[in-house]
């Protein structure tokens, strides 16, 4: 379970988050939903304590991230699937990865199954990925420890039409085993076909949040979406 | 905190492996390797066969490769943003920090061994093309204090790598602060003063030729302070609580 409590997050008087308060069950995904800079990543830092909150506090699995047993093996994080060293490989990074978790070798090459990377491809530097292909590095190190709570951010960036069907497979069949799943995305239609519930965030603060159904309701989702987020965006500082 | 920590063990074997699993990281490996191995051996050919000078010939190379080896481990994650990564997968940021610094001071007391390495067949080789005796004799206390000045270099570089996160901007200061404090040497008295008790290059030098007094080692421990005690607690405490974005 992931929760938002209050959350504030001032930048000297901006207040790039204002009072954000929301959950993720269990077995269950949550569409982070908003423009460019609307506050997504700086949430998702925060929940896994790289960032402080002004105020408020945010937990995963009932705690705040950095007090967990193995937080790295229980929660599955991508922020920034731009954020590898180009000189390593792909196989490179996920030992590293593995290695700090304590993990055995031979769950790299499952994880690189999973994620559909060949043995080719990670053996490559990851400067010479495509961004398609360094999103599925991504999921596959969030993945790494089994995690029971998934953060990705933009996880669809770069993905082509196969590798947004399978992403969208990937992640029903981990919250159907329990998992619970925050994915941001500034695409509604990307987040409405995999997404449970919503929260929609503009300039920082909550627009709205509930399941796709309750939002849409009446005049559909994507009608509310361009409602609501125009408004933040062109409303005077 | 509370929750079980990662392993520190597993941290240092995961940034020693960070130090030498890319292209660079390698180059700089081998850099070093092979800037102490010609050194040595081309002292050798032009100043005869002494053990002891060829042995600290090497400094020569690792003088300068060392500081840099150090803010390269230090400012690393943050050029390629893998610091994200690295403090989400280990929350309590202090021991990643501890986990880097070994390694890179393990490289320095390294140094000393490889370049005993390459100065006895050195010595030996320049002794019989030559056709002199070969001078074996080395004082241990001089090796130990080129060990020690070796040590400090890397420290030095991991604290300017850590308070600046800027490689290029901690690699000139390390590498143009012996020109800097020549140019205050000279500046009369109060500059001579402060070079004798802040310049890191004059201050580790009686350390170099293993005669250390108690004066000496209270200017070298003021140096010490100044270049990397205050600048790693500062970088560090900066890293700890920093925003990472």
């Amino acid at each position: 379970m992931i929760e938002f409590s209050r959350v504030v997050k001032s930048y000297g008087g901006v207040r790039a988050l204002d009072d954000v308060s929301f959950t993720v069950e269990a077995g269950s995904v949550t569409g982070f939903l908003g423009p460019n800079g609307a506050g997504k990543s700086t949430a998702m830092r925060i929940l896994v304590g790289l960032c402080r909150p002004t105020s408020g506090s945010a937990t995963v699995l009932g705690r705040p991230y950095a007090e967990l047993d193995a937080p790295g093996a229980r929660v599955g994080v991508l922020l920034d699937a731009g954020a590898w060293h180009p000189g390593r490989t792909g196989r490179e990074v996920l030992t590293l990865g593995a290695m700090t978790l304590g993990l055995p070798g031979s769950r790299v090459d499952e994880v690189l199954d999973l994620v559909g990377l060949t043995a080719r491809e990670a053996r490559r530097r990851v400067g010479g990925y495509s961004l398609g292909m360094r999103q599925r590095l991504g999921v596959g190190h969030a993945l790494l420890g089994r995690p029971r709570a998934l953060v990705l951010d933009e996880p669809a960036n770069g993905l082509d039409p196969q590798g947004i069907r399978w992403m969208r497979g990937l992640l029903r069949g981990l919250s159907e085993e329990g998992c619970a799943i925050l994915l941001s995305s500034h695409l509604l239609h990307e987040v409405e076909q995999v997404a449970d519930r919503i929260v929609m965030i503009g300039r920082g603060r909550i627009l709205a949040q509930g399941t796709v159904a309750e939002l849409g309701r009446g005049r559909g989702l994507e009608q509310v979406f361009l409602e609501l987020t125009a408004t933040t965006d062109r409303s005077p500082a | 905190m509370t929750g079980t920590a990662t392993p520190f063990r597993r941290l240092l074997a995961v940034e020693a492996r960070k130090l030498v699993d890319t292209r660079s990281g390698t180059a700089l490996a081998l850099a070093l390797v092979v800037l102490v191995v010609a050194a040595v051996a081309v002292r050798g050919a032009v100043a005869g066969p002494e053990l002891q000078r060829l042995i600290t010939t090497a400094g020569i190379g690792s003088g300068t490769l060392l500081p840099v080896l150090g803010i390269l481990t230090m400012t690393g994650e943050w050029s390629h943003r893998t610091a994200l990564t690295t403090f989400t997968l280990e929350p309590r940021r202090g021991r990643v920090l501890a986990a880097k610094c070994l390694p890179a001071l393990a490289a320095a007391v390294a140094a000393c061994p490889l370049a005993v390495l390459a100065a006895v067949p050195a010595t030996a080789v320049a002794a019989a093309a030559q056709g002199v005796p070969a001078v074996w004799e080395v004082d241990p206390a001089a090796l130990l204090g080129w060990t020690g000045v070796n040590v400090l270099l890397v420290a030095e570089g991991l604290a300017m790598g850590a308070l600046l996160l800027n490689a290029p901007a901690a690699i000139v200061i390390c590498l143009a602060s012996p020109m800097a404090w020549a140019a205050v040497g000279r500046l009369g008295a109060t500059g001579a003063t402060l070079a004798e008790w802040l310049d890191l290059n004059t201050t580790t030098g009686p350390l170099m030729s293993g005669g250390l007094s108690g004066d000496g080692a209270v200017r070298l421990a003021v140096s010490v302070l100044v270049w990397i005690v205050v600048p790693m607690a500062a970088g560090a405490a900066r890293v700890v609580r920093k925003d990472v974005r």
